[in-house]
């Protein structure tokens, strides 16, 4: 735990309340838009272009009313955003069509690396589309400068929800040596930060069922083992893992299956040509196919009911459909049996 | 003698005299551009990719016609040459003027994070290296990250909390280039750093770009489009000069007549041309079909 945690847990106490206090009082000052730097955790993808465009509008006629918030950046004669991207923008925009308009800025002191990293998070949580990976590395930096690992209290702190903080310990969980992998600069060789959390029940699972593989390989030689068929395109989503822990479950009251699902997870990890799918399908989509079928079954026979047929005078074309689906049940179940009748096979779809 | 004058020999004799006066004129146009020859070896002397020399200068400045020669001679004369030697001056001296504005900053060494942007043995990798040797910055305490490494930088901007990073590379022409790695990076710096990218030359266009990210450009100088002949917005050639230049352009290489992004950009480096000169210089990929008087590495066969 980092010595000045409890100082910094401290200064953090006071600030907690609210969000708005982590951002000092300071002096306000007129800035040129060349004068501001925009946030690098703040990305374009966070506004909707509609309500900017009014927010625009309402700059080009009454300029910006509302100060934004900055610091300056030492050794740099420019001002950092703090609160007030949306206005820096549409100030950005209109610059662009040639009216200069000048910012209102709140000048306060620099945010301490905490406050700054909170004030971050708050911004990560209206982004539409976020990497865990950066969200994960603060939330690291929070957690080793104030010594709090719960996770409760870090989602309080942060901002971020349960799960999202559950997500990213997980991430953080993995050595760094597989952390770099999801920071590649390139997008065609980065392991996507997803695989290690749809990979880590895997993990657990292999080392509680498998544990002469897990001793034998050790939970980073499993971990090098999965990544390698991630290269190999033998998981060609990484949502596939689910599939393996669906089928461990599915074979909770069957225990050939579930020494079956055992096997087959050893074979997937010691194999790398072996697919998700085609390792743990025939254990997951079967069961599932028969339960959609049951409920169709259900379905089916609960409408018939309530149509009350019995009792129609017009019964030819209703006697026709009955028959087709009667044929189309028993060839089914004359499969399920073993016999084969092709001839009935067509019945219904030559219709 | 009656025999001497016959038909035949009367062809040979044309023949010959038709020979001579074709190798005549091959040579008094060789010779008449000799001057123009010897100072573009001497100008562009230490040009490493392809290190000039009479036969080629002579087989690049050949495929013109004679009439667009004057316009060629004119085009060279304003390439503005950057020697190993200004390269490491311009670096230096802008590198140790920035740590002297960090200092009044209360910015020490022992906060400035140095940045190689690209992969080791590009442009960025070996000034960094120079820079670091000569200007002895890990004496004094720099940090120096490879902008790939971004668990490291993340690290080390938590350790510093606050200070500067300054990213080193030697041209940066439209800019996109540097934003596409600087921006992902950008993301996991921890605290308060300013940041600054260090070069010998950059492009009025980029400099847009970096200001719009809040990065400061260090430019030895700023490559501006008034001096590019071919740019648009330059007046160094009359209408009609122009347009017959970007024809010729346009002809040996359809789509990146101008070079990238058409920027036309006209500084060559000691160690290479950037992507961004147009192609009537570097000449076509491999140097099929047309040769260039100063290739890229790349170019090259």
């Amino acid at each position: 735990m980092n010595p000045n945690a409890d100082k910094n847990k401290e200064k953090l106490k006071k600030n907690e309340d609210n969000a708005a206090s982590i951002i000092p009082q300071g002096s306000l000052k007129k800035l040129k838009v060349s004068q501001i730097k925009p946030s690098s955790n703040n990305p374009r993808l966070l506004f909707d272009p509609v309500p900017l465009s009014e927010l625009k509008e309402n700059i080009c006629q009454n300029g910006v009313l509302v100060p934004i918030t900055v610091y300056e950046v030492r050794g740099q004669n420019i001002y950092a955003i703090l609160d007030g991207q949306r206005r820096y923008q549409c100030c950005v925009a209109l610059e662009k069509e040639g009216k200069e308009i000048s910012i209102p800025a709140n000048i306060v002191d620099p945010p301490s690396k905490i406050a700054g990293l909170l004030f971050m998070f708050s911004i990560h949580n209206f982004r539409e589309q976020w990497e865990l990976m950066p969200t994960a590395l603060s939330l690291k930096v929070v957690m080793e400068d104030l010594g709090e690992h719960d996770s409760e209290k870090l989602s309080k702190l942060t901002g971020l929800s349960l799960p999202q903080v559950e997500r990213c310990k997980i991430l953080l969980s993995f050595s760094e040596k597989y952390q770099e992998l999801s920071l590649d600069p390139e997008p065609t060789t980065r392991i996507p930060s997803n695989f290690w959390i749809e990979a880590n029940p895997i993990l657990d699972l292999t080392e509680e069922t498998i544990p002469t593989l897990a001793k034998k390989l050790g939970r980073d030689g499993i971990t090098d083992k999965l990544v390698e068929k991630y290269r190999g395109k033998k998981i060609r989503s990484v949502i596939h893992f689910r599939r393996i822990t669906e089928a461990y479950e599915l074979s909770e009251d069957d225990k050939s299956q579930r020494s079956r699902v055992i096997e087959r997870l050893e074979n997937y990890i010691t194999n790398p040509q072996l697919e998700t799918r085609a390792a743990f399908d025939e254990f997951v989509v079967d069961s599932r196919r028969i339960q959609n079928v049951v409920s169709a079954c259900e379905e089916f026979i609960s409408q018939i009911r309530r149509a009350k047929v019995e009792h129609v005078l017009e019964r030819e074309e209703l006697t026709i459909a009955l028959k087709d689906v009667k044929i189309y049940i028993e060839a089914i179940l004359q499969k399920l049996e073993g016999s084969d009748e092709p001839s009935l096979q067509n019945t219904v779809e030559d219709k | 003698m009656r025999e001497v004058t016959s038909l035949p020999f009367k062809i040979l004799l044309k023949t010959n005299k038709l020979i001579m006066v074709s190798n005549l004129r091959h040579i008094w146009q060789t010779l008449k551009y000799w001057p123009f020859y010897l100072w573009a070896i001497y100008h562009f002397s230490g040009y490493k990719p392809q290190p000039l020399k009479m036969q080629i200068v002579n087989k690049w400045f050949r495929q013109f016609e004679e009439k667009d020669k004057f316009s060629i001679l004119k085009l060279l004369w304003n390439i503005r040459y950057v020697t190993e030697r200004e390269t490491e001056d311009l670096i230096l001296s802008r590198n140790s003027n920035l740590l002297e504005r960090l200092s009044k900053s209360n910015i020490t060494c022992k906060n400035i994070i140095y940045v190689q942007i690209h992969d080791p043995g590009s442009s960025s990798a070996v000034i960094l290296n120079m820079l670091r040797d000569r200007g002895k910055l890990e004496r004094k305490g720099c940090y120096f990250v490879d902008s790939k490494n971004i668990l490291e930088l993340n690290k080390l901007t938590s350790k510093l909390e606050s200070g500067a990073i300054i990213y080193v590379d030697d041209f940066a022409g439209s800019g996109h280039q540097f934003c596409s790695v600087r921006d992902p990076f950008s993301e996991y710096i921890i605290g308060n750093f300013s940041e600054f990218f260090l070069l010998p030359c950059i492009c009025e266009e980029a400099l847009y770009e970096l200001g719009h990210r809040g990065v400061e450009a260090v430019a030895g100088f700023v490559h501006e489009k008034a001096v590019r002949p071919l740019h648009p917005n330059s007046s160094i050639f009359g209408k009609a000069t122009k347009e017959r230049l970007v024809e010729i352009c346009t002809k040996i290489d359809p789509k990146g007549a101008l070079g990238y992004n058409k920027l036309a950009a006209m500084v060559v480096f000691y160690r290479n041309a950037p992507n961004a000169v147009p192609v009537i210089l570097r000449g076509r990929v491999y140097q099929q079909e047309w040769i260039g008087i100063l290739p890229r590495t790349t170019d090259l066969p």
